[in-house]
């Protein structure tokens, strides 16, 4: 204790310090009085800067130490590229939110037992989509990827497949593969002709209604949008439901899937993916927009609808203060376990007189990374989910909506789950967001002058033409580029 | 030795000496700004496959004709000045109280450091609730009071939805700027204030012409901080109102992080960091200028 406290003794007046006091670092420089140091100061004086630093880094233990840094990472190299090397099996990830990856792990597990050469690890992400997108784009960008399979949302398969972060899935998939598939579920898949995605999970926006209500106004399920305005002022008159009819108003990705599904109603289209035509300023797209402020203007939505995403939406109709809601699958089962349970049933969404109704397709689905050493064992972990029994295990667990159109009817999901039949009829009937890899900013151009019209901080017709140029000039000058280098 | 050789030899020994230190600052603070000056020249994006192709000034030809980026940078501004000016403010008067003694002083100024100490997106989602329209504190309160018949959306219009951010900021950031300007009113000398009442000051005449000049230092290091800070907000934006609506509360940050990790597009958004970089580095070389000009020494030395 006593020669430590020694050794760090500060230095003042030693002769070896008058130098540093007149110096640049006069205040600032604390030094220890210690054999090494000074007897380093001497040889730096004697042979200057760069041979001192040399002879501080050149000893022998140093130059034994970086040697067998160079060795174990050299041997290290070797093994990654040459797995056969050793004789564990080969590990095949992906990247899930957190509560999903926990109702697939009894599936990785059943997988595992049944290939011992391959192990199928899931990770778990952020429960928030946006996160896992983003975990999974920086693992792209960063090069290797940690993952060999990618587990997809629907709107990501085009951009990933045009940044070149996915493999083509045609090697392995031939038509019979997809027939059982819902079509629009396969279509989401593919990118410029080629298939990056098997689909596992469906998804589709549709009407949900309060059969009670109806019954008390003596009227008919709405299928169009006039008559679901007529409805609802019926019932917002006799004082039954203080709103009429609430969807997703806040600009968000939400607001672009309900405005797709309002604009197949009324027959227009948002981006053709083929010429990359844009039919926002289309008066099918403007009546679409108007509807949707109108709404607004008379009474049947609050204002604070402008606001709303999911989840604020779905708790206003279970308080049961509102006659129609727009929203996802996901609400029947928690509607079901709230105080308007028995009370509301749902359809396909609203539309013009003389057009379908179109439901919004999400969905999740498998790809390959493109740089994964392991795609032929990526593959058999796609194929062992492709099968029609596992698929029927996953859906009576989580009860989400299948890509496999005979899971709908099937009877064994169907007496579990009594709306599966009548999802059918809603996801038949779907459209697709733009399968174009520009999707994100052509979504938020859209998102930010729809919800400049919504708020009537513009008029619907104004703020479309806007949309209609922007996206316009986004999507040419993306079409210039790539003419420039063929 | 001579002495111009032992003055020299000192000279390296510094170098040698701070040697790490600059490789630290090379490594994490000029290369990655050199390096989105550099990607600014490229386009790199989903069109070229994440390819870099250069191509000039293309990227900042784009962005002089950008409207969202000249919105957002407004929009930036807007929050910015009018979030520090009632921080700075507020932050004073709760400074000056706090530096009263009375009974349960030590136990005020701890609490009045909580909301700064929350994560910004737990409280952003609080005030989201908070200014929700149906089930909102905010209504409730107003319609109680008889201020308003019906109840009004915040988040959903423009102008009162960077009304409702400002709100929050100036919630989180004040305890802050408040416990920066404490520890400078606690360093002024009560034998200052005495003489001057002595000379017939009143308190009024005290603060202008003791506790403001004498405060300086810290009201324009708390400035400076915050006004770095609100320039970059994120995650509070991000939380309330996600940019919306009709993206009049998007800033700089949240356009970047959209055009960067969502379009992928590396040039543009390189481009868009640089003129921002740019802007801001004006902006405190002209504060120091006018700093110097008022002789306030930022350094605290004398």
């Amino acid at each position: 204790m006593s020669s430590l406290k020694k050794q760090n003794k500060i230095l003042i007046d030693n002769s070896d310090c008058v130098g540093f006091a007149n110096g640049l670092f006069r205040q600032n420089i604390i030094m220890f009085k210690s054999q090494k140091l000074k007897d380093w100061l001497k040889l730096f004086e004697r042979r200057g800067v760069i041979l001192s630093w040399f002879s501080l880094v050149w000893s022998r233990r140093v130059f034994r130490g970086i040697g067998l840094a160079i060795v174990t990472l050299f041997s290290i190299g070797l093994f990654s590229h040459f797995p056969s090397f050793s004789q564990d099996p080969v590990t095949v990830r992906f990247l899930v939110q957190a509560g999903e990856a926990t109702q697939l792990q009894s599936f990785a597990e059943d997988f595992n037992q049944k290939n011992p050469n391959i192990t199928l690890e899931i990770v778990k992400g952020p429960n928030n989509t946006n996160l896992v997108e983003d975990l999974y784009t920086s693992a792209f960008l960063l090069g290797d990827s940690p993952y060999d399979i990618v587990y997809m949302d629907i709107v990501w398969v085009q951009k990933f497949a045009a940044a070149g972060w996915l493999a083509d899935l045609s090697e392995w998939v031939d038509a019979d593969l997809l027939t059982p598939y819902l079509e629009g579920v396969t279509e989401g898949g593919r990118y410029q002709g080629k298939l990056y995605r098997m689909p596992l999970r469906a998804d589709g926006g549709m009407l949900y209604y309060r059969t009670d209500f109806l019954k008390q106004v003596g009227a008919d399920p709405p299928e169009t949008f006039e008559e679901l305005v007529e409805i609802s002022q019926q019932i917002q008159d006799q004082g039954l439901a203080q709103w009429g009819f609430i969807w997703q108003g806040k600009q968000y990705e939400g607001l672009s899937a309900l405005f797709t599904e309002i604009l197949e109603g009324f027959g227009g289209f948002w981006v053709d993916p083929e010429t990359n035509e844009v039919g926002l300023d289309r008066p099918e797209a403007i009546a679409a927009a108007e509807f949707l402020r109108q709404t607004i203007t008379k009474g049947i939505s609050p204002q604070d609808v402008t606001t709303y995403s999911e989840e604020e939406t779905r708790l206003l109709f279970q308080s049961g203060n509102t006659a129609f809601l727009r929203n996802w699958p996901y609400v029947v089962p928690l509607a079901n376990q709230s105080k308007i349970a028995g009370q509301f049933s749902i359809k396909p969404m609203i539309h013009a007189p003389s057009f379908n109704s179109g439901a919004c397709l999400g969905g999740w689905g498998f790809g390959i990374s493109s740089r994964s050493p392991h795609q032929q064992e990526a593959w058999k972990v796609i194929e062992y989910f492709n099968n029609i029994d596992v698929q029927r295990q996953y859906f009576l667990i989580t009860g989400f909506v299948p890509g496999r159109r005979s899971l709908f009817l099937d009877p064994e999901l169907v007496s579990k789950y009594p709306h599966y039949p009548q999802l059918l009829d809603v996801i038949n009937n779907s459209v697709l967001r733009p399968p174009i890899a520009q999707y994100a900013q052509t979504s938020d151009i859209l998102q930010r002058y729809l919800s400049a019209a919504l708020t009537g901080s513009q008029t619907p017709k104004a703020a479309l033409e806007a949309a209609a140029t922007e996206t316009r000039t986004l999507l040419g000058r993306q079409q210039r580029v790539i003419s420039l280098e063929q | 030795m001579k002495q111009k050789d032992i003055e020299q030899q000192e000279k390296r020994t510094g170098w040698l000496l701070i040697l790490p230190a600059l490789l630290v600052l090379a490594l994490v603070f000029i290369y990655p700004i050199a390096r989105a000056f550099w990607l600014s020249f490229f386009r790199e994006n989903l069109g070229t496959q994440l390819e870099p192709i250069f191509s000039g000034f293309y990227n900042y030809n784009r962005l002089l004709g950008d409207g969202r980026f000249w919105q957002s940078l407004w929009n930036t501004s807007v929050f910015t000045v009018i979030s520090i000016t009632i921080e700075l403010v507020l932050g004073m008067g709760i400074a000056l109280v706090l530096n009263q003694s009375f009974r349960g002083r030590g136990f005020v100024r701890t609490s009045a450091l909580i909301p700064w100490a929350l994560p910004t997106a737990v409280m952003g989602l609080a005030w989201a609730w908070i200014f929700n329209g149906q089930y909102g504190v905010v209504n409730d309160l107003l319609q109680r009071l008889g201020l308003m018949e019906t109840s009004i959306t915040w988040l959903g219009d423009p102008t009162r939805a960077m009304f409702a951010l400002i709100v929050a900021e100036v919630w989180k950031t004040t305890p802050f700027i408040s416990i920066l300007l404490l520890a400078g009113l606690q360093s002024i000398s009560v034998d200052l204030y005495e003489a001057h009442s002595i000379d017939g000051a009143n308190p009024f005449q005290s603060f202008r012409q003791i506790t403001l000049p004498l405060l300086m230092p810290q009201i324009i290091i708390a400035l400076l901080f915050r006004f770095a800070q609100a320039f970059g907000v994120f995650d509070l934006i991000q939380v309330m109102t996600g940019g919306g609506p009709a993206g009049s509360t998007e800033t700089v940050s949240i356009y970047i992080y959209a055009t960067v990790r969502r379009y992928l597009d590396f040039g543009y958004g390189a481009a868009l960091v640089v003129v921002t970089f740019l802007l801001l580095v004006t902006a405190v070389v002209i504060a120091a200028f006018l700093l110097s000009k008022s002789r306030v020494n930022l350094t605290g030395g004398q």
